[in-house]
């Protein structure tokens, strides 16, 4: 379980271009279901998700993590946690041009001091299992918009993590490439796994994988339908 | 086994990386290689230079006995060998036999000289340096030198053997010849010699020798190992000095290179650093990798730039210096260098290029990798 108490993050703090991005934020989120964060642009969804995802620390308030504080933890914690817990999906995917994909979904466990041939073996079933196999040695700039999200996906996944981030996931996928992820997303729920998305796209919100809607506007949490 | 495993693996994501900007890394391991090649090839140039002093005094004798004549070098009779030889500390005097030819074939004066007993070649044979061999073509045993005498009538020596020594500076424009043709070449008379040489049994007692010396032979030079070892250095230490004027251009331009590198990361690489950063990388992963990518590129430019040095300076025989180091001798610029390499220097050298780049790539990685991540979700 995820649990944000009071919190707010302010950009640039103390400077006159600072920005709340989050004000006061109380949230709980459970264990092994589909939440989606919905809100215009701006309304704070992405600085949640870095937020629980232990991408940046809060500027107020207290983040849980299974029960254990995690917001005031110095930055190599951090990077541990981010490595056990969370798989992320960016919104432009973000994989490294010039690598494989197979390079790229091995990426995460480098550091990790693990054998290759595990690795790479798990990342090999971790893209037969998203129909990207036979793309595994290609360069990643020759995959389309589709299996470019499952790379990433792939790569998010490597590492076995227990919940799954994605930032506008669908948002430059046509409704096909959109359904087909729905399907992978309902694939992890079913493996009991937590997945975090934010979305503008109505079809993701009122998908059958989804446990729960987190409504957004002006860096405030203004509804929480489950 | 796991750190080992770890750094495997950020080698082989560095050397993914480094292959991903092909042109941009080539560019910079040339730049890099060209700066460590000049430093190298001056110090390489020095350190050669110091060699051949070295292998220069090792021959030369205690002191040295020189005849003046209105203040001038003139022939010493060999009656003064007895008279030096009677002073207490003085052994092995001997008569010398050396001058200066100029050779109007090639444009070039060559060193004359009788040697030791041992090293004598055969009446009407002589042994040359390389440097001559290369200005008259005769890179031949048996091969014909004509020499004209002072009388104008040419006198033909048969190359016994070109010069092989460790001191190629001074020995490129040597001809070794046999006493008696000397003397008969250069019309020398039976009891003159261009100086005496002898040795001191003990070394520090050289400046009383002398002293004794000067009062016995009053218009004589004497001429003491220690003066010759000053010469020396003060000949070589100016070339090396040139040498170290060059080698500091090449830091100042290494330091320019550095500082640029130091100045930050492209937008490119920020965001790079960001994603590895948000899929699970430590500040410190991203910190080994860039010292992985640091170490090949600075030790790749180091090997190649010391290589090349080593090839200019000992096999090329270093043409970018020698017309302005080396050259007081028509046939100087063409000869080669003895290769030795001062394993300390390299060291040095090998810290002086690699620690500062690598400090100069870790510090804006550091700054980047330092930030929260979040930035790469937006």
């Amino acid at each position: 379980m995820i649990t944000l108490s009071d919190v707010s993050k302010i950009y640039n703090e103390g400077r006159p271009n600072a920005v709340t991005a989050l004000h006061a934020v109380t949230l709980t989120i459970a264990r092994g279901g589909v939440t989606v964060f919905m809100g215009p642009s701006g309304s704070g969804k992405t600085t949640l998700l870095s937020l629980v995802g232990c991408m940046a620390r809060p500027s107020t308030g207290r983040i849980t993590l299974d029960g254990a504080p995690v917001s005031g933890l110095p930055e190599r914690f951090l990077t541990d946690l981010r490595r056990r817990h969370f798989g992320f999906v960016f919104q432009r995917f973000n994989l490294i041009r010039g690598l494989t994909v197979l390079d790229n979904v091995m990426l995460p466990a480098a550091p990790l001091g693990e054998d290759p041939r595990a690795v790479q073996a798990r990342a090999l079933a971790r893209l037969e299992a998203l129909g990207l196999g036979p793309k595994a040695l290609m360069p990643v700039e020759v995959l389309s918009g589709g299996e470019t999200q499952r790379a990433a996906i792939a790569r998010a996944l490597v590492n076995d993590a227990p919940v799954l981030i994605a930032d506008e996931p669908t948002a430059n996928l046509d409704t096909a490439l959109t359904h087909r992820f729905l399907d992978i997303v309902a694939a992890l729920r079913d493996q009991g796994k937590t997945v975090l998305l934010t979305s503008h796209d109505p079809r993701i919100i009122a998908a059958a994988p989804v446990s729960a809607v987190v409504e957004m506007r002006d860096g405030q949490v203004v509804e929480v339908r489950s | 086994m796991n750190a080992l495993r770890r750094q495997r693996a950020l080698a082989d994501y560095t050397i993914a990386a480094l292959s991903r900007r092909k042109v941009k890394n080539l560019a910079l391991v040339a730049v890099f290689s060209l700066v460590v090649f000049l430093l190298a090839s001056a110090m390489f140039f020095a350190s050669a230079l110091r060699q051949e002093a070295d292998a220069a005094l090792e021959g030369a004798p205690d002191l040295i006995v020189q005849q003046l004549s209105l203040g001038r070098q003139a022939m010493i009779s060999a009656d003064l060998i007895d008279d030096l030889a009677s002073i207490r500390g003085v052994r092995d005097v001997r008569g010398r036999l050396w001058g200066y030819y100029y050779d109007r074939v090639s444009g070039a004066n060559y060193t004359v000289m009788v040697p030791e007993a041992g090293q004598m070649p055969p009446p009407g044979q002589v042994i040359i340096g390389e440097g001559i061999a290369r200005a008259r073509g005769l890179e031949w045993q048996g091969a014909p030198l004509f020499l004209s005498r002072k009388q104008g009538d040419l006198n033909r020596f048969d190359v016994a053997q070109t010069f092989e020594s460790d001191s190629a500076l001074l020995t490129a424009d040597l001809l070794l010849m046999n006493a008696a043709d000397f003397r008969a070449f250069f019309s020398v008379p039976e009891d003159m010699f261009t100086d005496l040489a002898a040795s001191v049994r003990n070394p520090r007692e050289r400046a009383t020798v002398v002293d004794k010396a000067s009062r016995a032979m009053p218009d004589a030079r004497f001429v003491t190992r220690d003066d010759i070892a000053r010469t020396y250095m003060k000949l070589f230490d100016w070339r090396e000095g040139m040498m170290v004027a060059l080698a500091a251009v090449a830091m100042l331009a290494f330091a320019i290179f550095a500082a640029d590198k130091a100045s930050g990361l492209s937008a490119e690489e920020a965001r790079e650093i960001g994603i590895l950063k948000a899929i699970g990388w430590d500040t410190r992963d991203v910190i080994a990798m860039k010292l992985w990518e640091g170490g090949f590129v600075s030790l790749g430019a180091f090997l190649l730039g010391t290589t090349a040095a080593y090839a200019h300076v000992f096999w090329a025989g270093a043409p970018l210096f020698a017309p302005v180091l080396k050259g007081w001798a028509v046939i100087y610029p063409a000869f080669r260098l003895a290769p030795g390499v001062d394993l300390s220097e390299l060291v040095v050298l090998l810290l002086l290029t690699t620690l500062p780049y690598a400090a100069a790539t870790v510090v804006p990685v550091w700054r980047a990798a330092s930030a929260d991540p979040d930035a790469v979700m937006r």
